[in-house]
């Protein structure tokens, strides 16, 4: 009342249908065999609640729903497997041509497969149910003309109660049996408590004009965050990202060439004291740090080291750490490294040398030393993990397999022969 | 109009009739009319205004504590470096069980045709949306950044990175997400027709327009009452299904691991029967407050709650029967892992934990085997707090107690929480009882076009004579029955005589 | 009481008295024929063949009837309407137990006897050489085994008759308190049910591999005495109605439900299935991945496992989804054959795979797997059909008969 519907003339200019109002689902139901039996085609009933039996006794059909929610139940089905084989088990060397952003991404996790279906099935089966759920959902809306905005029905006062406890027949105008008369006649010899026309709403339904200005406010301010977003993605800046919480990144300490006034020279870092050495640091020896002498490589293991049995089996366990993954365990170049990459045909894969050939052989020890320490083209150095006592240990190791893998039947001592086979 | 409660008492049973859902006479309108009340009250109860406040007061405590811990890190929790998981997962786990009972009462009730599900299925399903953002809340906190766990969703990005599909995490991503897409979806389509009927009855103008815009203007046609019916059933066959998945992933959290304790392989349909157990003790334990503060005790009837019972007893004999098996299997295994971390959690630090699970679980429903105890308020009360507090413990023990006594002895520690931990789960409760309670205000509690569907008013189609006189205890008996029976021998078989 | 149920309809039942006679009959010999060909074929197959396929036909006419007792205690506990022109299906199905109680005696009696049976810790020196087993010795005993079976089939066996001689004396006094009381025992009795089918499972079938364990097993093993019992409740009431008989008590909408039933108990058997294979899978700990070694190592058990998959799962899903041919009984009753069929090859899948340390027999699948499936198949019928010459084939007067016949699905 208070809202402005004003109460229908019986009959305006404008007819959309007549109304019944009954009492009960009972009345409606029989009323709704009435109606369908006339022949009566763009009708419907309400109820405040699904009245049964009430689908046959208005001829309504069996709604198609359920296929839509099969048809988009296999979609989700299908985009979950696709979904999760394209991201962690395609080939990204295949489909190069995509940006990098959209490539997959390899990665083996606790020696599962690429792909692995068992494990696959979860998220499968949660893109399955929601592909589902939604179609239903929108599906039912589409189907229903839901949200509307606004019917004629909805004006009308006496239809307030279709949502608490009163039952209604609706014949449009629109039916091509429709005649204001005799449908009117009809109505009314339903037994129904009431029988009004309802009037094509001229004027549309109003929101209030608050409603309107704070949604168009939210929807811009909505609108913001994916502007910055975009902004950010095609801008550059030379300025430090903002870091609104400090992390690890950024810990409150000096970092080397940063100015500090406690000093007279304002260098945070400071520099040895002139004339000292720092303990350990005392590296005088060439021969053995170096593997120089005077100058040349060294030929011989310098005299500190006592060449054992177990000096070279310590050779053999570091050899078989560190080198063995490229080099291979018998020295070859053939280690599980390079076979993967030369498996993979990875780009600019560099073969490692082979240490047991006759290059390496004549090598002095002195510049097998430096290459482990300093690394050699596409090798790293390792000076910084293996000690050098250990770098010599792996030299008179490589030396053994040299002589083993390069051996003849005399080297062997006679007694042990018997053993070969 | 309400009538007190016992007045009619409709959980005796007599085989041949059923027991009246709805008690205290009403019709469509007086029905519409109570389970509006507390809507169309001026204002709430006194009692609301204080279980709000508390509420809010609690989610500001859970505010500072999330801000203190963004701007802090996760040290702030009391987590070691066995003990990785604690409260957190704990609370995350303990929620998104709770948030089982709604979809439980809506889908899985529907499809087995339980019409006393109608008088509790819409705020049980509020519940669940609520009980889901508190989960979803924790594991999103808990990743140290959280401005990064946007890095859990398969986005392309500049990094070319994707996420890790094999990683039972990522699959609680897509399973608490779908969960929560889909239950929120069922409670809103479920709420339209209500919607519809505040929206009809609204006095001012805003609620009008609020309501009817949330109503999609829904006119209760039967075209789309069919539509609606047969969506509503596919949502709960969907549902149905989506919510074992999801207690089983987040079963899989645990169970995929190697972890003794939680490598076993019961793991899913156990977590799922707790998760029903916890849910339906937290529907009970705002159902009976609720049903006396808002004057619904004749639309949540004294049976409505003998039934949840009867459920929390069933799952509990289920949990029951799922520790029984572990215990069993941990001995018969002959594994000296899973055997020991058994052991420790009955015998170890986490003892007390361990038996307060037991004892809440298993021991504390099974006073449910009384019908006293099914139809006293006060007892029924306290084993469903007992159930509360049990099934928290059940998830702390599980996690805590595998993880601070792993393979390795001399990197056990013991996990304390910090008060922040403490703090935050309480707060968790605050941001829960803070939406239900402003629910209970504002939207539609019971879903009275489910409910009319049950009331004998509406049951002409069987018996189109059969106007049972609506104060009685039972609406069907089979003398009312005889004639309206013509319907089924009509019905011819589908294969006559040969 | 129920006056208003035409005598001439009841009477209808009657008259399946001489055709079930003759069922039985038939039955009977056909089982009593299967039996002898398969301990001749077992002669000469050895006796552990014999056992095994004695062991994985039995549990499928098993897990049949306590599929059955489970419908029952169920029906009861939740007060059912719809179901009870369903009901004394069921219960004559779960009435055959104490019948299998008697045919589960040729499993025991070599153990009895200390012979090797199919169980491999009840000998004596596979135990000696093994330490994990010495260790399950406490559990993993003969007189400890036969004492939990004997405490299986008796609390079975009880449940079964008390529900169809409750049943069957209301059909003539009709009194409500027999409901009440059934109602009554059918919470308890659906917790000893619980626990007696699961450690059935352990202790029978989990025990081959007597290294192996898996907490879900006792589930797993229900799940599938469910989808089979609603396919064989389907082919059942099928098959009687083309007898001429219960046309109007059971209609179009319990085939509906039947359908609906076998459908969530299919999807419920792969939810549990993949639940137990998932884990195993993914923590990949051998003494777990030793139960799954033997089924994907050869193409022969890599095919049945595959089979089960698919057609276990994913034709019956595909099948039963929509409404349609859950209402067409024929249809219907063609998915529970199907259906039957995968369930013994899920039993065949369980059972047959020999542990490591077991020699497996040149083919895996022999002649007495279909002689012995002839056997008691044809026993675990006659068992089913015989009280039918008694008793009706509906609870006559159950107080909620009527809401069955009301029934309609919405």
């Amino acid at each position: 009342m208070k809202h402005g519907t004003k109460p229908r003339p019986p009959a305006g200019p404008e007819l959309h249908g007549l109304l019944a109002e009954f009492d009960s689902p009972g009345a409606l139901l029989t009323a709704a065999e009435r109606v369908r039996d006339a022949g009566y085609t763009k009708w419907d009933t309400h109820s405040p609640f699904p009245v049964h039996g009430i689908d046959e006794a208005m001829g309504i059909r069996r709604t198609r729903l359920p296929w839509l929610v099969f048809v988009f139940g296999v979609l989700g089905c299908v985009t979950g497997l696709a979904l999760q084989w394209w991201t962690n088990a395609s080939d990204s060397r295949e489909f190069s041509f995509l940006p990098a952003h959209l490539q997959g991404y390899a990665f083996e996790i606790g020696g599962k497969p690429l792909f692995s279906l068992p494990a696959n099935i979860p998220v499968i089966f949660e893109l399955t149910v929601l592909l589902a759920a939604l179609a239903t959902v929108i599906g039912m809306f589409a189907m229903n003309n839901l949200p509307r905005h606004h019917a004629p029905l909805l004006a009308q006062e006496r239809f307030k109660r279709a949502t608490t406890d009163r039952f209604f027949v609706f014949i449009t105008a629109a039916d091509p049996k429709f005649n204001a008369t005799r449908t009117h006649h009809l109505l009314s010899g339903l037994g129904g408590s009431a029988v009004e026309s309802v009037a094509a709403s001229s004027e549309p339904a109003h929101l209030p004009r608050s409603l309107i200005y704070a949604t168009t406010i939210v929807i811009c301010l909505l609108l913001l965050p994916p502007l910055f977003v975009a902004k950010a993605r095609f801008t550059k800046s030379a300025e430090p990202r903002i870091q609104l919480i400090r992390d690890m990144g950024n810990q409150e300490r000096y970092k080397t060439q940063q100015v500090h006034a406690l000093f007279v020279d304002n260098r945070a870092m400071r520099p040895q004291v002139p004339g000292t050495v720092a303990r350990g640091d005392l590296r005088d020896d060439a021969h053995y740090y170096e593997g120089k002498v005077s100058g040349d490589w060294a030929t011989t293991y310098p005299p500190q080291l006592e060449i054992s049995e177990s000096f070279v089996r310590r050779g053999q366990q570091r050899f078989n750490i560190y080198c063995a993954a490229c080099h291979g365990l018998g020295g070859a170049g053939d280690g599980i490294v390079s076979q993967r990459a030369l498996a993979r045909d990875t780009p600019g894969w560099t073969v490692p040398t082979s240490l047991v050939n006759q290059t390496v052989i004549e090598r002095p020890l002195g510049h097998i030393f430096n290459t482990i320490t300093n690394g050699i083209r596409t090798m790293p150095p390792y000076g910084d993990q293996i000690p050098e006592q250990d770098r010599w240990a792996i030299i008179a190791y490589v030396r053994a397999l040299e002589r083993s893998q390069n051996a003849h039947l005399e080297d062997v001592p006679v007694e042990l022969r018997p053993e070969l086979r | 109009m309400a009538a007190a409660v016992g007045e009619v008492d409709n959980t005796i049973d007599i085989p041949g009739q059923r027991a009246a859902l709805i008690l205290g006479g009403h019709d469509f309108g007086s029905l519409t009319a109570a389970a509006c009340a507390p809507w169309e009250a001026p204002r709430p109860p006194r009692a609301w205004y204080v279980a709000f406040t508390i509420s809010v007061a609690l989610l500001a405590v859970l505010g500072a504590m999330i801000f203190y811990l963004v701007f802090n890190g996760v040290g702030v929790w009391g987590l070691n470096n066995p003990a990785g998981w604690g409260f957190d997962i704990t609370n995350f786990v303990f929620w998104v069980g709770i948030g089982h009972a709604g979809t439980l009462i809506s889908a899985i009730l529907f499809l087995f045709r339980q019409k006393w599900r109608t008088s509790i299925n819409r705020f049980a399903e509020a519940m669940t949306i609520f009980a889901v953002i508190c989960a979803g809340l924790f594991p999103g906190i808990h990743v140290g950044r959280i401005w990064l766990a946007y890095w859990l969703a398969p986005l392309p990005n500049q990094m070319g990175m994707w996420p890790n599909f094999r990683s039972p995490l990522l699959w609680d991503v897509f399973a608490v997400g779908t969960y929560a897409t889909v239950s929120l979806m069922f409670w809103y389509v479920g709420m339209i027709p209500d919607l519809a009927t505040f929206r009809d009855r609204a006095k001012t103008k805003w609620k009008q327009v609020i309501y009817g815009l949330l109503a999609l203007g829904w006119t209760g046609s039967s075209r789309n009452w069919h539509r609606f019916e047969r969506a509503y059933l596919i949502l709960a066959a969907l549902a149905t299904p989506l919510v074992l998945s999801v207690h089983s992933v987040v079963s899989f959290d645990f169970a995929v691991s190697v972890l003794p304790g939680w490598h076993t392989s019961i793991f899913p349909p156990y977590f799922v029967a707790g998760a029903i157990f916890g849910g339906f003790a937290m529907v009970l334990t705002l159902a009976i407050p609720a049903r006396a503060l808002f004057g619904l005790k004749d639309i949540i009837t004294p049976r409505h709650l003998e039934n949840c019972c009867k459920i929390l007893l069933l799952t509990g004999c289920m949990i029951g029967y799922a520790y029984l098996i572990e215990k069993f299997m941990a001995w018969y295994s002959g594994n000296s892992y899973e055997g020991f971390i058994f052991r420790a959690r009955a015998l170890g630090p986490y003892a007390w934990a361990y038996w307060t699970m037991i004892g809440c679980n298993v021991l504390a429903p099974q006073l449910f085997w009384f019908k006293w105890a099914r139809t006293n308020l006060v007892a029924m009360f306290l084993v469903v707090m007992a159930v509360n507090v049990g099934m928290w413990f059940e998830r702390f023990v599980i996690i805590v107690s595998s993880l601070s006594q792993d393979f390795l002895p001399s990197s056990w520690d013991i996990y304390h929480p910090s008060l922040v931990e403490i703090l935050t789960l309480a707060g968790s409760f605050g941001l829960f009882l803070a939406l239900f309670l402003l629910f209970c205000r504002f939207l539609p509690m019971i879903a009275m076009a489910e409910v009319k569907t049950v009331m004998p008013h509406a049951d002409l189609h069987a018996h189109p004579h059969a106007h049972v006189a609506p104060h009685r205890a039972f609406d069907y008996n089979p003398d009312e029955f005889d004639a309206g029976r013509g319907g089924a021998a009509a019905r011819r078989s589908p294969r006559g005589p040969s | 009481m129920n006056p208003n149920m035409p005598q001439s309809e009841l009477s209808a039942s009657r008259d399946f008295r001489r055709p079930a006679a003759r069922v039985a009959g038939v039955a009977c010999v056909v089982g009593i024929a299967g039996l002898a060909a398969g301990v001749a074929s077992g002669y000469s197959a050895g006796w552990e063949v014999f056992f095994r396929s004695y062991l994985l036909n039995y549990s499928f006419v098993l897990s049949l009837a306590l599929g059955a007792l489970f419908f029952v205690l169920l029906q009861h506990l939740v007060r059912a309407g719809w179901s009870v022109s369903l009901r004394r299906l069921a219960e004559f199905a779960a009435g055959t137990l104490p019948v299998l109680a008697l045919l589960f005696l040729p499993l025991v009696i070599p153990l009895w006897k200390g012979m090797p049976g199919v169980w491999m810790w009840s000998a004596p020196d596979v135990v000696a050489a093994d330490p994990v087993l010495q260790a399950k010795a406490a559990y993993l005993n003969v007189p400890f085994f036969l004492a939990r079976c004997a405490f299986y089939f008796l609390v079975w066996c009880v449940l079964a008759r008390y529900y169809l001689h409750q049943s069957v004396a209301q059909d003539t006094d009709g009194q409500p308190r027999r409901t009440l009381a059934m109602q009554w025992w059918s919470a308890p009795g659906m917790l000893l049910y619980g626990l007696t089918v699961t450690f059935f499972a352990i202790d029978a079938l989990m025990s081959l591999n007597p290294h192996w364990f898996s907490t879900i097993w006792g589930v797993y093993f229900f799940s599938g005495c469910l989808v089979g019992f609603f396919a064989f409740l389907a082919l059942l009431v099928y098959l009687i109605q083309g007898r001429g008989q219960l046309a109007s008590h059971i209609t179009v909408e319990h085939y509906h439900d039947i359908g609906k039933l076998a459908f969530g108990f299919v999807v419920f058997w792969a939810y549990i299935a993949f639940s137990q294979y998932m884990l195993i899978w993914y923590a990949n700990i051998p003494e777990e991945t030793v139960w799954y070694l033997p089924r994907q190592g050869d193409t022969w058990w890599l095919s049945v496992s595959l089979l089960l998959l698919f057609g276990h799962f994913v034709a019956p899903f595909l099948a039963l989804i929509s409404r349609g041919p859950k209402r067409r009984p024929g249809l219907l009753a063609l998915a529970a054959v199907w259906l039957l069929l995968m369930h013994w090859l899920d039993l065949y899948y369980i059972v047959t795979p020999r542990p490591s340390g077991f020699a497996a027999p040149a083919a895996p699948l022999h002649l007495t797997d279909l002689t012995l499936f002839v056997g008691l198949g044809g026993l675990f019928v006659a068992a089913l059909v015989w009280p039918m010459t008694r008793w009706s084939l509906i609870p006559e007067r159950d107080p909620r008969l009527p809401e069955a016949l009301a029934f309609r699905n919405i």
